[in-house]
């Protein structure tokens, strides 16, 4: 309580409180804009931080930070293109309700699910922050490696008609990941002579490419001839309460490993949300509708990246200990104010990470305030006619594209995806698995080395991680769930 | 003889006046400086507070670029092929400078650049979790002659491991290297107890509560003035980390000047200081003549270095 009270006494100020306004405003606005992801909105106002005071740039940093996780929920939504990474499984159901004219509903369900994945992931912070610390060094890469081959499970889910098509896809994201330079090695791989491609492909471009691009030019194959859907019904409608509290279950699940995958150094909210969406795609009583425009399906997505917000901030604020690429960035501002984020300010400042702790807090209703009444704006946006929508859309995707490692390369890569994106889409592939391998695949295969060497080559010393081993367990019973349960309804017929 | 000595002393003085009347004004643009690492990371830091005091200084607008990728190595070979007029410079640490090279076939080598100044450097220092068992220097030798000894860092060729290359050698003794993907999963690696030890910069205490064992340095730190130097225990090992202003070889030499008197200044201002000392980092100035030879020197020692560990290919 104490810490609270200093939190309080060195945070509340009216320019902290702008700060975090302006923060969410563009962390909100960047998500949604397909290109403009976490990292590249916090790059573009990490120059303003020189002047401001240590207060306001933590508030500044931590708004963006939290709001742009949502703010890709709104274009995955409206317009079948995941505006972060964070946001590629929410198209997965999300497209789907606003095509069956319950796109408000849809932002409603995403908007809530965020708030409900960031407070959770909070009160879990506040409550056992550095005990989860400590636990977390605790997960080698061993460990991590069973998580990353759990996520990659959800491939089998995502793949909607072929699974063969969709594991095809998958293998190919993450053979995409072992492009360039390989950092175990120093090797490089697949670069066929290009320097251009030593630094390897980065995966923003390449899921602009093939969701945002894809998208335009799918369009305007069907321009002349028949016309899509249009999203009708923009707004913001909240689920009723009844659908709430029936669904109380799903919440806590996605919550529950959003946060927990977020503490984990290095996995990152991309990786949680298809952890969530396997799970809940397995063990929610609707999972027949997934993929359908199931709320569900939302939820799983939503509050599993927005949980991952706060998880992410454990090992960053408490262990120095960047959990994903915009902690990154976020320890590096702290690092220009002057603070270095860790052991001594965890030990000796505990309240400056209380302080950080309210400021997301406040930014996750500020978030869902937003929400609720941006989505006037964003009507307004989808009524402009469509070429001119759609020309915006790839003048932001090339611009998001080069900004996020400033390589010209990455236009490049990402006009490259979106033409292979939508002959993929002609051809009836699932395109969600490139991503899936492409966000997990330098995870997977860093890992598994790094362990491996550590275990000097011994594949049985580098599983015999008991929390590698629970994972793996896990992974087992949750593929062959289905297939028993299959096997036996399918006797009892004959 | 005489003509011949008029006409190129005419040439001579064309030249100089071509040239000064070209960079009269130099700067009179916007200076873009290249930072190969990512927004917000070791190098980016003080690179930025770098560019404020010369955009002061230069009275033109400095954009700092991040351009990531394959240790630094994809930054320096967009820089290298840059135009050499001084609107393109680099803010370059010293693991993209002389060891990338040797460790890939970057198209830049030692030749390419001017180094201008030096900027800021840091000793490593040999760290160990908290609790770990290694209590000193000859724990440590001890270890890594007995049971064994795992050592982490970022990838082969990185500065951590060059640090582990050279106690190796040093010591006496062999150790295990665990590369990681740099930072964070050094950090976790530590914490976990699954690697012994690695090498870190003076942050070690404040950001990850780590003890240490020596500085690699023939000096004393004053900022941690209770650990001993390796020089000390009778080991002459100096391993550190720099970062340099550079630009491309071929740039006039008026241009030179006016960054090299430029850089004098900025690393002289009580706010570069401030900011520095707050971000727990070390300043250290070496001018255009001194800084020259010595990275030379280091690109040639620490080619020496890979190449014997056989890591150049």
């Amino acid at each position: 309580m104490d810490q609270v009270a200093q939190a309080i006494a060195q945070f509340a100020s009216v320019g902290v409180l702008l700060a975090l306004i302006i923060g969410s405003v563009w962390g909100t606005i960047a998500g949604a804009l397909p290109g403009i992801g976490t990292v590249a909105a916090l790059i573009v106002a990490l120059p303003f931080t020189f002047g401001m005071s240590t207060e306001a740039s933590i508030a500044l940093f931590l708004g963006i930070y939290v709001t742009s996780v949502y703010g890709g929920s709104i274009s995955a939504i409206l317009i079948n293109t995941p505006g972060t990474p964070q946001s590629a499984a929410t198209v997965l159901d999300g497209y789907p309700m606003a095509k069956a004219g319950k796109a408000d509903l849809a932002i409603g369900w995403a908007t809530f699910s965020s708030l409900v994945g960031g407070v959770f992931s909070l009160v879990v912070l506040i409550v056992a922050a550095p005990l989860l610390a400590r636990a977390s060094v605790a997960f080698g890469p061993a460990a991590i490696f069973a998580i990353i081959v759990f996520a990659l499970t959800c491939i089998a889910w995502v793949s909607v008609g072929s699974t063969i098509k969709g594991l095809l896809a998958g293998v190919i994201g993450l053979w995409l990941t072992t492009i360039g330079t390989d950092d175990l090695t120093g090797y490089t791989r697949f670069d066929f002579g290009q320097p251009a491609l030593m630094g390897g492909l980065s995966l923003i471009p390449v899921l602009i490419g093939i969701f945002a691009l894809a998208e335009v030019f799918h369009r305007a194959g069907h321009y002349f001839a028949a016309k899509p859907p249009d999203v009708s019904n923009v707004g913001f409608r909240m689920p009723g309460l009844g659908e709430l509290t029936l669904r109380i279950p799903q919440f806590l699940r996605a919550s529950v490993i959003g946060t927990f995958i977020g503490i984990l150094p290095g996995t990152g909210a991309t990786a949680a949300t298809f952890v969530s969406y396997s799970d809940l795609r397995r063990s929610s009583p609707r999972r027949e509708n997934f993929g359908k425009g199931e709320p569900d399906g939302l939820i799983a997505s939503e509050t599993a990246n927005n949980a991952v917000t706060g998880g992410a901030l454990i090992p960053t604020l408490a262990l120095g200990i960047p959990g994903d690429g915009g902690t990154v960035v976020l320890l590096g501002v702290l690092t220009i104010q002057g603070l270095t984020p860790g052991f001594d300010l965890a030990q000796n400042n505990p309240h400056i990470l209380t302080g950080a702790f309210l400021l997301i807090l406040i930014a996750n209703f500020i978030m869902f305030g937003l929400g609720a009444l941006g989505s006037r704006i964003f009507a307004r946006i989808l009524a402009m006619p469509e070429p001119i929508l759609m020309a915006f859309i790839m003048l932001f995707s090339f611009v998001g594209a080069f900004v996020v490692r400033g390589n010209p390369i990455d236009v490049i890569i990402c006009a490259t995806a979106g033409v292979v994106g939508v002959i993929l889409r002609f051809a009836k592939y699932p395109v969600a698995p490139i991503v899936i391998g492409m966000a997990l695949g330098t995870t997977f295969e860093g890992k598994l080395r790094q362990g491996m060497i550590s275990a000097q080559g011994n594949f049985v010393e580098f599983i015999s991680d008991p929390i590698a081993l629970v994972v793996f367990g896990l992974t087992v019973a949750f593929i062959a769930a289905p297939v028993i349960g299959s096997r036996r309804s399918g006797k009892r017929s004959v | 003889m005489m003509k011949q000595m008029i006409t190129s002393a005419g040439l001579v003085a064309g030249l100089v006046l071509t040239a000064s009347t070209a960079f009269a004004e130099y700067p009179e643009r916007t200076v873009n400086m290249l930072v190969p690492f990512g927004a917000g990371g070791g190098t980016d830091v003080p690179a930025r507070f770098f560019a404020v005091e010369m955009e002061g200084i230069l009275g033109q607008n400095i954009v700092v670029s991040n351009v990531e990728g394959a240790g630094g190595t994809v930054g320096a070979t967009q820089l290298s092929q840059a135009e050499p007029n001084g609107y393109n410079l680099g803010f370059l640490p010293v693991g993209t400078t002389t060891t990338q090279p040797h460790l890939k076939r970057t198209s830049y080598n030692a030749d390419s650049w001017i180094p201008i100044c030096m900027v800021s450097q840091g000793p490593f220092y040999l760290v160990v979790a908290e609790d770990s068992p290694i209590r000193s220097v000859d724990d440590y030798i001890a270890m890594a002659s007995g049971d064994g000894l795992k050592f982490a860092g970022a990838g082969p060729g990185s500065m951590a491991h060059v640090a582990q290359l050279t106690l190796d050698n040093k010591l006496g003794v062999t150790t295990q290297y665990i590369p990681t993907k740099g930072g964070g999963d050094i950090a976790t690696e530590i914490n976990g107890g699954r690697a012994d030890a690695t090498a870190w910069f003076a942050d070690f205490g404040t950001k990850f509560g780590w003890r240490a064992l020596a500085v690699l340095s023939d000096q004393r730190s004053e900022q941690h003035p209770d650990v001993p130097t390796l020089a000390e225990l009778g080991y002459d090992t100096q391993v550190s980390v720099w970062f340099g202003f550079f630009t491309q070889a071929g740039t006039p030499d008026d241009v030179v000047n006016i960054l090299s008197e430029a850089c004098a200044k900025a690393v002289e201002t009580d706010s570069f200081k401030e900011n520095m000392a707050g971000a727990n980092r070390l300043i250290r100035y070496m001018g255009t003549e001194e800084f020259g030879p010595f990275f030379r020197t280091a690109f040639e020692l620490n080619g020496k270095l890979l190449e014997d560990a056989g890591l150049v290919k």
